[in-house]
């Protein structure tokens, strides 16, 4: 059956041990800056495309079969090739760039039985992920490093390294830079990491709770809009996620947070309005509220009810929104001072 | 005196108040900016229902550029769809893309900073042509067309090879610059090949029922047996653009949607005379350019040929350069001017709140939002108006008041992407349970949905205001591994009226 797709291989007259040879020399050569850059960029992009075409196949050729993408994973790893193409990305053309995140991604993705040996690889060479992560600093290759570490941030072994490094509090930076495309696909990174794998989310923000909602009040606070809606939205998501309880009880009993959301439900935008409403309803169905949190709440009791009467009245198709807003209206209703429950 | 790419390593956060003092000679080199101040909107050259485009001035590289401004407010659907677009202009770099140089968000707009094409689009060349010349025996020749198409393909080969779909191949998307560059615009229902850079990008792709003139029958009909054929759909396009630029209108546009998706589905593939009011209208054109047609527009996408093998065709032949456009197209079509007029003369009030009578719901798809750039009188209307019989005079468009209701239909497909499916109902003509039977009839719904479609049909017209969509459960349901959800039209579907 391998014999099969082996002729394939024998007419592209390239082995994986030439093809990775190849390319580390044009990497050294631009790496060094010895050769006239565009000459040594077009030799990198070349031999990419060389790379990418016996991975993925083209209209022509079929991908390489199994071993023989072992053999150029296992090569590849041996030459430490991946570090060097991330870390050498600001270098190589526009197309070229594209053709490494493909490159890396596919890699990346194979399997060996149950094991996935990029992963391992990448495991024991953490720095690839952390200059992959300080790629969102450089606009020219921002999106191509994101496309790899979103696919990294599948994998749990590779998320786990990278949410419990000090470089995963860079993104909080990078999800507010003004270059909208970058922020966005940095915010789907960070929301990844945050959201992917739900235990080890749960315990990472468990441990990291003062740090990590010190950080994330600056995004709900950003003078950016997007950002603020966007971090909104996700704050919302990651408190209703039964796997963030502890982290939910935690964060609905600071006062402080109920004031934000408070603010927040009086904005002038209507959508981050609509998202502060499915954070504020979080501390109102809470059974169980701390003092403080029922102090605020008895006290702007009739103010509360009133303005949730005619929040977003126009909403009047959205049964679920109307059924929560009756409800948080009922709770607020027949809220009562914990003194008078002794 | 352009920097080399790998040396500009700036930050994405810089700021550009140090380049505003720059030499003159460096302006070139700069990155282009990400605040407002360091633009200068001028004119408005489109506008649609959740966008404005403006002609502006970079201040810091003294460039002209064009500014979409987006409003962000009006963009009730998720972010992701709105980043996927810039993205995939941000992952193109072809000199037949629409150039894409920055974006950044200015208060709860987002502003896009794009190539200026001073042009406009082929469509507002047609439409102005049409207006001011006799135009029976075909608008554009031949040699025009091949040397447009052959720019468009030489963009879709490349976009092909990112792992691509455009979707929206027509004339109103294929934009000109002064020096007669044509490159192909609005990324707004772009896909991606499930091979593409992103595998998590699959989640977000959708099909679109938006403009049936130019879609093929394998789009309308949402079998995607094979994915490798995915990106022939834009063939389908190039070959219905061909003739829209011959003849000055694709072949079914008199007809409304859901009568354009039968035909096309039912009928032979179009010819350049499918719309001819008499034989040897167009008689002008050759074999070989309508070979290259009936090439284009074969029902079975494998075989259609790829753009590459299409660049190859002999009618390119006859294709000329830049130049050649510079006096063919730009020199009869509408000057900037005019076209800043009719966009400004529709514009009500500030610019960036548009279009107050469109349901919020709606702002996402694009075929709302007018061609970039594009700012031709009819280029205002939703394309699919235009599908109506309206009369030649523009200005009069809504003449009929009540009795043409557009109307939206959006659920989910079999492949779980959200579908717009867009078709008018005629009071005292059509019935609900008549279109409702029509949607099952053309394969766009579930047979077992058709009651309470006609159902919530009925209460949409019922309804006093019209701004109010109606969203109900399906019959049909979701799938086993799907959780219904209203919000998500997942086991739901929404209805609407379109403008």
């Amino acid at each position: 059956m391998l014999a099969g797709n082996m002729p394939l291989f024998g007419k592209s007259q390239k082995n994986p041990v030439e093809v990775v040879k190849q390319i580390k020399e044009a990497m050294v050569a631009l790496e060094k800056g010895d050769k006239k850059l565009e000459k040594a960029q077009e030799d990198v992009s070349k031999n990419l495309l060389v790379i990418k075409n016996l991975l993925y196949g083209t209209a022509d050729t079929e991908p390489l079969s199994d071993i023989v993408v072992a053999q150029l994973a296992q090569e590849m790893y041996n030459n430490n090739l991946l570090l060097m193409l991330v870390q050498n990305l600001t270098k190589i053309d526009f197309e070229g760039k594209k053709d490494v995140a493909q490159v890396f991604n596919n890699v990346l993705r194979r399997q060996l039985g149950s094991r996935s040996p990029t992963v391992e690889h990448i495991c024991a060479k953490s720095e690839i992920l952390f200059t992959l992560i300080a790629g969102y600093e450089h606009q020219e290759i921002a999106l191509n490093c994101g496309t790899m570490l979103r696919e990294c941030a599948r994998y749990e072994a590779l998320a786990k390294i990278m949410l419990y490094s000090k470089e995963f509090f860079n993104f909080f930076r990078y999800v507010e830079v003004s270059t909208f495309d970058i922020a966005s696909d940095a915010f789907s990174t960070f929301k990844e990491l945050l959201t992917r794998h739900k235990p080890l989310c749960a315990e990472f923000l468990e441990i990291n709770y003062d740090k990590v909602f010190t950080h994330y009040q600056q995004l709900l606070n950003s003078e950016n809009y997007v950002t603020r809606r966007q971090s909104l939205k996700l704050l919302g998501e990651l408190l209703l996620d039964r796997h963030n309880f502890t982290v939910m009880t935690r964060y609905i009993s600071n006062p402080d947070n109920l004031k934000l959301m408070m603010n927040m439900l009086k904005e002038k935008s209507r959508n981050i309005q609509f998202e502060a409403f499915h954070v504020f309803k979080v501390f109102v169905a809470n059974p169980n509220k701390p003092k403080p949190i029922l102090d605020i709440l008895l006290r702007n009791q009739d103010k509360l009810v009133e303005f949730l009467t005619r929040f977003h009245t126009e909403r009047s198709e959205d049964e679920q929104f109307n059924d929560e807003k009756a409800y948080l209206i009922k709770q607020i209703k027949e809220l009562k001072s914990t003194t008078s429950d002794q | 005196m352009a920097t080399p790419s790998s040396t500009t390593t700036n930050t994405t956060n810089n700021n550009t108040t140090a380049a505003d003092n720059a030499p003159l000679t460096a302006a070139a080199s700069i990155v282009w900016p990400n605040t407002r101040d360091s633009y200068e909107l001028r004119e408005v050259i489109g506008v649609g229902a959740t966008a404005t485009v403006h002609c502006a001035y970079c201040k810091p590289r003294q460039e002209k550029c064009a500014i979409k401004k987006i409003n962000l407010e009006k963009w009730n659907t998720s972010m992701d769809e709105l980043t996927k677009e810039i993205q995939a202009m941000s992952w193109c770099q072809h000199e037949n893309v629409v150039t894409y140089h920055t974006s950044f968000v200015v208060g709860d707009e987002l502003w896009l900073v794009l190539r200026l094409l001073e042009g406009g689009s082929l469509l507002d060349i047609l439409k102005h042509k049409m207006r001011t010349s006799d135009c029976r025996h075909g608008v554009l020749d031949e040699a025009t067309i091949a040397t447009v198409l052959r720019e468009v393909l030489k963009g879709l080969e490349y976009f092909h090879s990112n792992s691509q779909i455009h979707r929206d191949i027509k004339a109103g998307n294929i934009l000109l610059g002064e020096d007669g560059t044509v490159q192909i615009a609005d990324f707004g229902v772009s896909a991606w090949l499930t091979t593409g850079y992103d595998t998590n990008r699959q989640k977000v792709r959708h099909t679109f029922v938006g403009t049936p003139c130019w879609m093929a029958p394998e789009v309308m009909e949402q079998v995607h047996t094979d994915h490798g054929y995915d990106f022939k759909a834009d063939i389908w396009s190039l070959g219905i653009t061909a003739i829209e630029l011959a003849t000055g209108t694709a072949p079914y546009h008199k007809y409304p949607p859901m009568k354009v998706l039968m035909l096309t589905l039912q009928n032979d593939p179009p010819t350049l005379d499918t719309g001819a009011d008499h034989k040897d209208q167009y008689k002008a054109y050759g074999k070989t350019f309508r070979k290259l047609i009936t090439d284009c527009l074969q029902k079975d996408p494998t075989k259609r040929p790829t753009a590459t093998e299409l660049l190859k065709h002999p009618i390119f032949k006859k294709a000329k350069d830049k130049k050649y456009l510079q006096s063919t197209l730009i020199a009869i079509g509408p000057s900037l001017e005019t076209r800043v007029q009719k966009a400004s003369k529709r514009q009500p009030g500030t610019s960036g709140r548009l279009h107050r009578t469109i349901t919020g719901e709606w702002t996402w798809s694009s075929e709302e939002e007018c061609d970039e750039q594009s700012s031709d009188d009819e280029g205002q209307e939703k394309p699919l108006n235009k599908l109506i019989e309206v009369p030649q005079s523009s200005d009069s468009e809504h003449e009929s008041g009540d009795e043409h209701l557009n109307l939206v239909l959006r659920m989910r497909n079999s492949n779980r992407e959200l579908n717009d499916i867009r078709f008018e109902f005629l009071l005292g003509n059509d019935t609900p349970d008549g279109i409702s039977t029509e949607l099952v009839g053309a394969g766009l719904v579930d047979g077992r949905d058709a009651d309470v479609i006609a159902m919530n049909l009925r209460v949409l017209i019922g309804n006093q205001t019209r701004d109010r969509p109606v969203t109900f459960a399906l019959v049909s349901g979701c799938n086993s591994d799907e959780t219904p959800d209203e919000k998500m039209l997942v086991g739901y579907a929404q209805l609407s009226y379109a403008d």
